[in-house]
């Protein structure tokens, strides 16, 4: 009875074990056996692509039509753009210009094609405390920074980060200066979280908080609209030329799939359904 | 009468310390050949030597004329000798499987097995206590286990490390009783290792004297007792005076 | 107290329904822990019966090391790993970054110093002629150690348990080299991880619960192992 048990245990152990080895390689040919050869491409993008659920809606399509098996790395964008300078990504989706900008000028990365926006808005209270509702933006960092209401950062190097820091910047006014501001170096709903339980403030991309509002208490839009708050979302594949096991063919593909007017179409519609509103912009250029 | 094993110019040393010397040793066929020595004479290591588990520094072990060489002693040679020590250290397990563990490692069949662990239980007296787990004995039940686990092995040589001193008094007497009309049934060749004059002289055929890794007098048990030599003296003495 | 209660019904549905892709999570955990704990067994057992037996130069050094490792984060495993493994890096040619196989390698990682330094333990407490009684009941090397073994067993499957515990906990390293990729490497902790930066509670607390279970059930059944009880 007693080795009974411990060697089914012991079978149990080497069966999932020898499965769990052959389960990376196997479960791809069984698929393509007539078609052709899939290949892997490592996608590094944003976590609000993600979280939003924008690209489970968009990468089964992308995978049925192309042979590539897209692996998802959901990061901030400031880590997504340092994967495509190592060459450890394929392709990059992310939405922080002025840094994609840099990684074009070293040639880290090329094909660089907008694909979408959507818009930062700054979420807050309900009651509002520090009075920022119908202000320009820069106003309203400025009147919140005078305030003692919590301004929560993402903190993260993130494409919202960077955002946010820019209009810091364009108020003049240095954050690490704010007493009450409050760095999470965490994703956008992690933040969010955390703004709706202190009650603060907090920038955030239009697609994450409508995803999400219905778990963040008390927080909604206070201001929005305001043109320096366009988020902009570029694709672009990494350099073959200047780093190696690079699947250039699959990033082409990608980079071609997401401009194309169908899948441009799906974007536009992408939210409708569950938000009554759509979470992202079609924009090609 | 013939040795069963033989020592030759055997040394043992441990980091350039003589631990023993030994030119020459024979424990004959079918006698008790009893070992006393202060504490750290050497008796553990010439136990050791003689059952073949550790090789010594130097020297040459002849096993029924078979000589061994300085390395591991092959398995069936070793797997003729028994050794009982002072603790029993007995497994986590039943007495039963105790006292069956080393014909388990020869791969002993199982109703053999069980035939001989039945008849060595009896033997010392254990029977009752065959499901009990070793660990939960007393003293005297435990060295009864420790010694049935070496007897049915039924070895040709078997050695003991004062498997009866930690007893007390009446469980020793009641245990040595068992003990010697089983050596004398089966005529087991063995080497006893005692602090215990009442011992030596109850088990023993022939006594050897062993002082700094080296036999000073060996002779049969009553003669050393008797007239021990110059060297024996101071050992055997104070017992004598002791028990005076 | 709600979300709990909501979290338990849904982990339940999820289960009763089926959801296959909690199913496909739950038993890629499964797998990937099972195969970690599996060869840090396999190499943590032996090395462990080795260092807690043996006497050489160096031995301490080693044993210091490994408890250190004890207490080494999962997410500077995963670092080390991610930089080992990019396809820039020393091993890049292997292509085993964001797969299985690297997080298993991170979970042995993070698991191997556990298993071998409590095994050492276990072995470095036995009484020296308790060796040489074994020895001389006739047993060569191997049954040697299968008896040295049982002796231990209390220890062993304490060193597995912990081993394991630590598999199952991991969420940095895995999330740090497999990448949580949907349908490749998303385990049951990352997903965690994620549902809760997406703010799903609910998902996250039935992700909880079934990771719980499972870990409830091995642990029982691996401590129910170890306690067999002694035969009075």
């Amino acid at each position: 009875m007693k080795k009974m048990i411990l060697v089914s245990l012991f079978a149990i152990i080497i069966v999932l074990s020898a499965s769990a080895c052959s389960n990376s390689t196997k479960s791809q040919p069984t698929e393509k056996a007539a078609a052709v050869e899939k290949t892997d491409l490592i996608l590094a993008t944003t976590t609000s692509t993600q979280d939003s659920g924008l690209l489970d809606v968009l990468l089964p399509k992308f995978e049925s039509e192309a042979p590539y098996n897209v692996k998802t790395i959901a990061v901030g964008t400031g880590q997504a753009l340092e994967m495509g300078t190592r060459g450890e990504a394929d392709v990059l989706l992310v939405h922080a210009p002025e840094a994609e900008q840099q990684i074009i000028d070293s040639r880290d990365a090329i094909n660089r094609q907008r694909v979408m926006y959507n818009d930062f808005i700054i979420v807050g209270p309900e009651e509002d405390p520090a009075q920022i509702r119908g202000l320009p933006v820069e106003g309203a960092i400025l009147k919140i920074a005078s305030s003692d209401i919590p301004f929560i950062s993402r903190g993260d190097d993130s494409g919202t980060h960077k955002k946010e820091l820019q209009l810091w910047n364009m108020a003049g006014i240095e954050p690490a200066s704010v007493t009450s501001y409050i760095e999470t170096g965490q994703g956008m709903g992690s933040t969010l979280q955390i703004a709706s339980e202190k009650n603060g403030y907090a920038l955030t991309d239009r697609a994450t908080f409508l995803a999400q509002r219905d778990n963040l208490n008390g927080l909604s839009i206070v201001s929005e609209g305001d043109n320096t708050l366009l988020n902009i979302y570029h694709v672009m594949q990494v350099n073959e030329n200047k780093h190696e096991k690079i699947n250039s063919n699959g990033a082409k593909a990608f980079v071609e799939f997401m401009t194309a007017a169908e899948t441009q179409s799906i974007i536009a519609e992408f939210g409708q359904d569950l938000y009554g509103e759509a979470l992202f912009f079609s924009y090609t250029e | 009468m013939t040795a069963l094993v033989r020592l030759e110019n055997i040394e043992v040393t441990v980091r350039d310390k003589m631990i023993l010397s030994i030119p020459s040793l024979e424990v004959l066929k079918g006698e008790v050949l009893g070992v006393m020595g202060p504490n750290g004479a050497g008796k553990s290591t010439l136990l050791k030597t003689l059952a073949l588990l550790d090789p010594p520094s130097q020297g040459k072990i002849y096993y029924q004329e078979e000589q061994i060489f300085n390395t591991q002693a092959p398995l069936e040679l070793r797997r003729k000798c028994a050794v009982a020590l002072q603790q029993s250290l007995l497994l986590d397990t039943s007495v039963y499987q105790n006292v069956a563990i080393g014909l388990k490692l020869r791969k002993n069949k199982k109703s053999e097995i069980n035939k001989k662990v039945a008849y060595w239980l009896d033997a010392f007296n254990i029977t009752h206590l065959a499901k009990k787990n070793a660990h939960l004995l007393s003293g005297g039940e435990a060295q009864r286990v420790n010694l049935a686990r070496a007897m049915v092995l039924e070895p040709e040589f078997l050695l003991l490390d004062e498997p009866f001193s930690a007893l007390d008094f009446p469980t020793k007497l009641q245990l040595l009783k068992d003990f010697k009309q089983i050596m004398s049934q089966t005529g087991t060749t063995a080497v006893f290792i005692s602090h215990d004059l009442m011992e030596i002289k109850y088990l023993t055929h022939r006594l050897a004297i062993l002082m700094d890794g080296e036999i000073k007098q060996l002779a049969q048990t009553a003669a050393v007792l008797e007239s021990p030599n110059e060297a024996a003296t101071p050992f055997i003495g104070e017992w004598k005076a002791f028990l005076q | 107290m709600d979300l709990l209660l909501e979290g338990l019904k849904q982990a339940f549905n999820m289960f009763i329904n089926g959801d296959p892709e909690i199913w496909e999570i739950t038993l890629r955990t499964l797998k990937v822990s099972f195969t970690a704990i599996f060869i840090s067994m396999m190499i943590g057992i032996p090395a462990g019966i080795f260092l807690g037996l043996s006497r050489f130069p160096g031995r301490r050094i080693l044993l210091v090391l490994i408890n250190i490792g004890m207490g080494l984060p999962p997410v500077v495993a995963g670092l080390w790993i991610t930089i080992l493994l990019w396809r820039s890096g020393p091993l890049g040619d292997l292509a085993l970054l964001f797969t299985p196989t690297a997080i298993i390698l991170a979970q042995v990682i993070v698991s191997l110093p556990i298993v071998t330094g409590l095994t050492s333990t276990a072995f470095q407490q036995l009484d020296e002629k308790l060796l040489l009684q074994i020895k001389a009941l006739g047993a060569t090397k191997i049954q040697f150690f299968i008896i040295l073994m049982k002796e231990t067993k209390l220890a062993i499957f304490a060193a597995i348990i912990a081993g394991f515990g630590r598999v199952m906990a991991e969420v940095g390293a895995a999330m740090m080299v497999g990448g949580n990729i949907r349908g490749e490497t998303r385990i049951l902790t990352t997903s965690i991880v994620m549902e809760v930066s997406k703010g799903n509670f609910d998902v996250a607390l039935a992700l909880s619960f079934i990771l719980m279970g499972i870990a409830f059930i091995i642990t029982f059944t691996l401590t129910f192992l170890q306690q067999r009880k002694r035969r009075i």
